[in-house]
């Protein structure tokens, strides 16, 4: 390679460096942000989880519409994805989970972008299509598309609601997960609760305290279960984005750390071939000089 | 000393409330109505108002609740979903 092209080599390599690094460093911070978020998501989650734990006590649960069990012929498949790349094998890991479980019919609702590209592309039905890019979502939006599902599920257009997301376990760790939302059921929930249990700290204990065997209630039996259920769901689907959102952001910091020192070793190692070449063509000329000298002094 | 109950008042993604208290009223969806300690079980859809919360220390705060909510009571325990 010639001289010239090894520097304009180095400096690409170092511009992409600069790059990587400042990506590299917002991730840092969104991650953090949306992490506290995850976090701080979770009591919720456990108390209405709870509560719905204890009132199946003395409330069939099983009855209500949205915990209709029945015979699956089509599902609605929801799909968490990002809407940018350069996350590593995030959302590759995620439509590879979806992937598996579609079947040709089913309804995909893609929420961010790399999902709708995969399935529109490959001619599955694609009912709706979010974009992913604000990360402090309302949960009004969530509270949305589960109102939409739930319509769907409880006029028998699907028998079943399945999501495809990304679990955050740590910064170094995301799992691709799929979980099904309705029809909703405790076992269901607890899974979820589970998974989103903090390793220590306040809410780590998982101790559940023993319903007592018969509640008050203040409106007739089914309102409870009226409200609690789809504002279950719509937690539940909040929740789920929620754990992408900090996967995401986990997953790019992780890569463009990679990147960045990738790139960094690929600059180094540049350098010191084209500090070589320099040295063996200062080296050639100083000889020729020599050479030439000598041939002269004769 | 004064019984207390252990409370939680949580909004999604952010919890509000969390610790000993005296009392806490509550706007029900069929008419107010105040949790003392040792409450009987109970389960109750909330309207739109405030919720008075009266803490251990006698400190008194107050809590808006915008489009209503749950409140749950078992076991000398309060738990509110906004």
């Amino acid at each position: 390679m010639a001289l010239k092209d090894i520097k304009v080599k180095i400096e690409a390599t170092k511009r992409m460096h600069t790059v990587t690094r400042a990506m590299e460093a917002v991730s840092a911070v969104k991650m953090r942000k949306t992490q506290q978020a995850a976090f701080d998501g979770r009591p919720y989650a456990r108390a209405a989880l709870s509560i719905l734990a204890r009132l199946s006590g003395t409330h069939d649960i099983g009855r209500h519409a949205l915990s209709n069990v029945r015979e699956v012929k089509k599902t609605a498949l929801v799909v968490i994805t990002s809407d940018k790349g350069l996350a590593g094998a995030l959302n590759s890991g995620v439509v590879k989970r979806a992937a598996e479980r579609a079947q040709a019919g089913d309804a995909i609702y893609a929420y961010g972008k790399k999902g709708y590209e995969y399935f529109s592309r490959r001619g599955y039905d694609v009912k709706k299509y979010v974009e992913n890019k604000r990360d402090d979502v309302p949960l009004s939006v969530m509270e949305e598309l589960a109102r939409e599902l739930s319509d769907g599920f409880m006029r028998g257009e699907y028998d079943e609601v399945v999501v495809a997301y990304s679990n955050f376990q740590s910064t170094f760790e995301q799992s691709p997960t799929l979980r099904t939302l309705l029809p909703l059921s405790i076992e269901n929930v607890r899974a979820l609760v589970e998974d989103i249990r903090p390793a220590k700290g306040k809410w780590s204990d998982n101790t559940d305290v023993a319903a007592p065997a018969s509640y008050e209630t203040e409106s007739v039996g089914n309102d409870i279960l009226d409200f609690l259920v789809p504002r279950l769901a719509a937690v539940s689907l909040y929740h789920m984005l929620l754990e992408s959102k900090a996967s995401e952001h986990s997953a790019r910091m992780v890569a463009m750390k990679s990147a960045s020192d990738k790139s960094k070793e690929v600059a180094r190692d540049l350098t010191r071939v084209y500090n070589k070449i320099r040295q063996a063509a200062i080296t050639r000329e100083v000889s020729e000089i020599v050479g030439g000298r000598e041939v002269l002094a004769i | 000393m004064a019984k207390t109950f252990h409370l939680t008042i949580a909004r999604v993604g952010e919890t509000v409330f969390d610790g000993e208290a005296l009392s806490v009223h509550l706007p029900g969806a069929e008419g107010g109505f105040t949790v003392l300690a040792h409450h009987e079980a109970f389960v109750s859809e909330l309207k739109e108002g405030e919720a008075k919360v009266e803490t251990a220390e006698g400190e008194k705060r107050t809590v808006p609740i915008a489009h209503g909510g749950i409140a749950e009571v078992s076991g000398n325990q309060a738990t509110v979903l906004l």
